[in-house]
């Protein structure tokens, strides 16, 4: 019997790459999506089958974070071998925009999903989707797993809450649960509001000629910029562990968005100074400073490595939007993707 | 006359940070919850003073998780300082009720710089954080700057709270403060903390009134210091001109054994006799190794506590052995 898989977050860049790699590897798997009068399950087109096709080894159910007796029930009924947590109210600006509801999802939403798993009584391996925001004000260059947290948003403060809470529950009640502490990853499936596929996208269509101007906050912020899909193995090999343990998935590079601007629009042709403008309202209240992640750990332990780097990452992106874009002129549809 | 907010009123630093304000001429507005058993034993004494209640003090119905009635009563209240002092505090407790620990300690704190970020009149606020968001650290003292390290759902809550305070001062401009507040005991601790039940025991069992005492470990090791010392480092901290996060601590580290003895010994009796360990009592993740460096509060605020160990246990004990009598 193939082993079954409870993703949160299924909709989302990471989720969608995890349940392909979960299905490719026989696994059944189990996404729990919101309810919206809008379909948002555009990532998931490619896999999802007819649920009612004896074949079909995605399922797809109803429920929230914020509903601690919905996560319960579902545990119960599907009994995952492992659950991995990948929902959140992800994004650090929206967080100081919203951070009550930021909290409920990103921080209390996790132990609503810890006590339910614990009252089941069923003893899934859990993965918990840390992220390198919880290093903020950064104690040491680069960062590892003993660097100490200084979250600086709302967003960083309920992930680093998540962070301990799910160490709490592994050495409380010898859970297996793990934290993969994610450095920034990006994709042609990153949210059009994130600063790489904004840039992407606007490349695309300055380049169709059918936008002059883009608006950006910060170019000097500087992150450590990885690929999604592979970051998603990493989350799969840190459940198949014996121990549980917590990871930092990174490449241990550190760019701008300005060399992210200048290696996007010059693989299309353009000068990125002819129609980049700065607004201030996209910068954050409080920035982060230098991320960079050592996962040295991740490669000894796991023996996982990151292969696509900055500059063959920024070019996947851009093809990828520029494609998309080309598509949708000719009237093939499907924007996002 | 200024005004100042307390969350946490009916508790045991609630009410002596009542009596501290009132004494300073500060008027006083509390927020309690609805309860069926209207039980305020620690502001009685304030309460049913007519020049006190309703002319210095005011109570207010509130609740952490109600946005709306928490805007509301700020609002109407205008304060020029919060005190936040609520929370599900125990942290045996927070292993059973992990969720609405978060929703409180976490969510509530929270909720509470939502509302204070939109006053249209700017207001001071102290948060009463704790010296559990350290975990069993590797350093001892620990100060200001020790990392956060957790490892009980309580601590997780309070780690969350004392950092959204920092992004707020930080992020927002708030005049907003930590203070990471070390055990603090006195007669009015709950019943269900182990320095209370020791002394409440103690005086029990001398009253005839008991016959035992069961405890958990009475090796663990913690920094006591006393309420009305702590509270004071409350007001200090928001008097000062500049917003800042403090470590209020004896720094002085004693064992669940010394309050055993201590309280004992207050009545006259061998501890040996009466207590007896017992399983139920043990914690899941104990910390260990707490006891902090107050320098900080010291040199800033010019605070340090002025009540031993010692005596605060004979004061616990003797009001145990009063109520009692």
């Amino acid at each position: 019997m193939s082993k079954k898989a409870l993703i949160t977050g299924i909709t989302g860049q990471d989720g969608s790459y995890l349940a392909e790699l979960l299905l490719s590897k026989g696994y059944e798997v189990h996404g729990i999506i919101r309810r919206a009068s809008t379909f948002n399950t555009g990532r998931l087109d490619a896999i999802y089958a007819d649920p009612h096709s004896a074949k079909s080894r995605l399922f797809l159910h109803y429920g929230d974070l914020s509903d601690a007796s919905a996560l319960s029930r579902l545990i119960g009924r599907i009994q995952p071998e492992e659950v991995y947590n990948l929902a959140a109210q992800s994004h650090v600006r929206v967080s100081f925009d919203s951070p009550e509801y930021t909290t409920d999802i990103t921080a209390t939403g996790v132990i609503r999903l810890l006590e339910a798993i614990r009252e089941t009584g069923i003893r899934p391996r859990f993965y918990q989707a840390s992220s390198s925001e919880m290093y903020g004000k950064v104690r040491e260059v680069p960062q590892t797993e003993t660097t100490p947290f200084y979250p600086r948003s709302p967003y960083a403060c309920a992930k680093t809450y998540a962070y301990w809470i799910t160490v709490n529950y592994r050495e409380s009640y010898g859970m297996h649960a793990s934290n993969g502490i994610l450095f920034n990853h990006e994709s042609p499936r990153r949210g059009e509001t994130f600063v790489t596929r904004k840039i992407t996208r606007a490349v695309a269509l300055i380049k169709a000629g059918l936008q002059d101007k883009l608006f950006l906050g910060n170019l000097d912020a500087k992150r450590d910029w990885g690929f999604a899909r592979e970051y998603v193995e990493a989350m799969w090999l840190i459940l198949q562990q014996d121990q549980p343990d917590d990871y930092v998935i990174a490449t241990n590079e550190t760019h701008s968005v300005r060399e992210f601007l200048e290696v996007a629009f010059s693989h299309a042709g353009l000068d990125w100074q002819n129609h980049v403008a700065i607004d201030e309202r996209y910068y954050r209240p409080a920035e982060v400073d230098l991320l960079i992640g050592d996962y040295s750990k991740a490669r000894a332990k796991l023996g996982w490595e990151p292969k696509t780097k900055f500059i063959d990452l920024v070019k996947l992106m851009v093809d990828s939007d520029v494609q998309a874009l080309s598509d949708q002129l000719a009237g093939k549809v499907k924007p996002n993707h | 006359m200024p005004r100042a907010l307390i969350t946490g009123i009916t508790g045991q630093d609630g009410s002596y940070l009542c009596e501290l304000l009132l004494s300073r001429d500060i008027e006083v507005h509390g927020l309690v919850r609805r309860t069926s058993s209207l039980d305020r034993s620690r502001l009685n004494h304030l309460f049913s003073d007519p020049a006190i209640y309703g002319r210095r003090l005011f109570l207010h119905y509130a609740d952490l998780d109600d946005p709306t009635t928490l805007r509301r009563v700020l609002l109407k209240v205008a304060p020029d300082q919060i005190y936040h002092l609520a929370g599900q505090s125990h942290v045996g407790l927070s292993f059973e009720i992990p969720e609405s620990t978060c929703e409180m300690t976490a969510m509530g704190t929270l909720r509470l710089l939502e509302i204070i970020r939109d006053l249209p009149k700017p207001v001071r606020l102290f948060h009463a954080s704790s010296s559990e968001i350290f975990g069993q650290p590797a350093i001892c003292p620990q100060d200001e700057n020790t990392p956060c390290a957790p490892v009980n759902p309580y601590g997780c809550a309070k780690a969350f709270a004392t950092q959204m305070v920092g992004v707020y001062r930080k992020a927002f401009g708030l005049f907003a403060c930590n203070g990471i507040m070390f055990n603090h005991e006195s007669p009015r601790r709950g019943e269900n903390f182990v320095t209370r039940k020791i002394c409440h025991a103690a005086a029990a069992i001398k009253r005839g009134l008991q016959k035992e005492l069961p405890l958990g470990d009475t090796s663990a090791r913690r920094d006591w210091g006393h309420a009305r010392d702590y509270v004071r480092g409350m007001m200090l901290a928001l008097e000062h001109d500049q917003p800042g996060d403090y470590i209020f601590a004896t720094g002085q580290l004693h064992s669940v054994q010394d309050v055993v003895e201590r309280a004992f010994a207050t009545v006259g009796l061998d501890w040996r006799e009466y207590v007896r360990l017992d399983p139920r009592f043990m914690r899941v993740a104990e910390p260990s190794n707490l006891a902090g460096n107050a320098a900080r509060a010291k040199q800033i605020l010019g605070w340090e506590p002025v009540i031993s160990f010692d005596e605060m246990i004979i004061e616990m004990t003797r009001a145990e052995l009063a109520a009692l009598a």
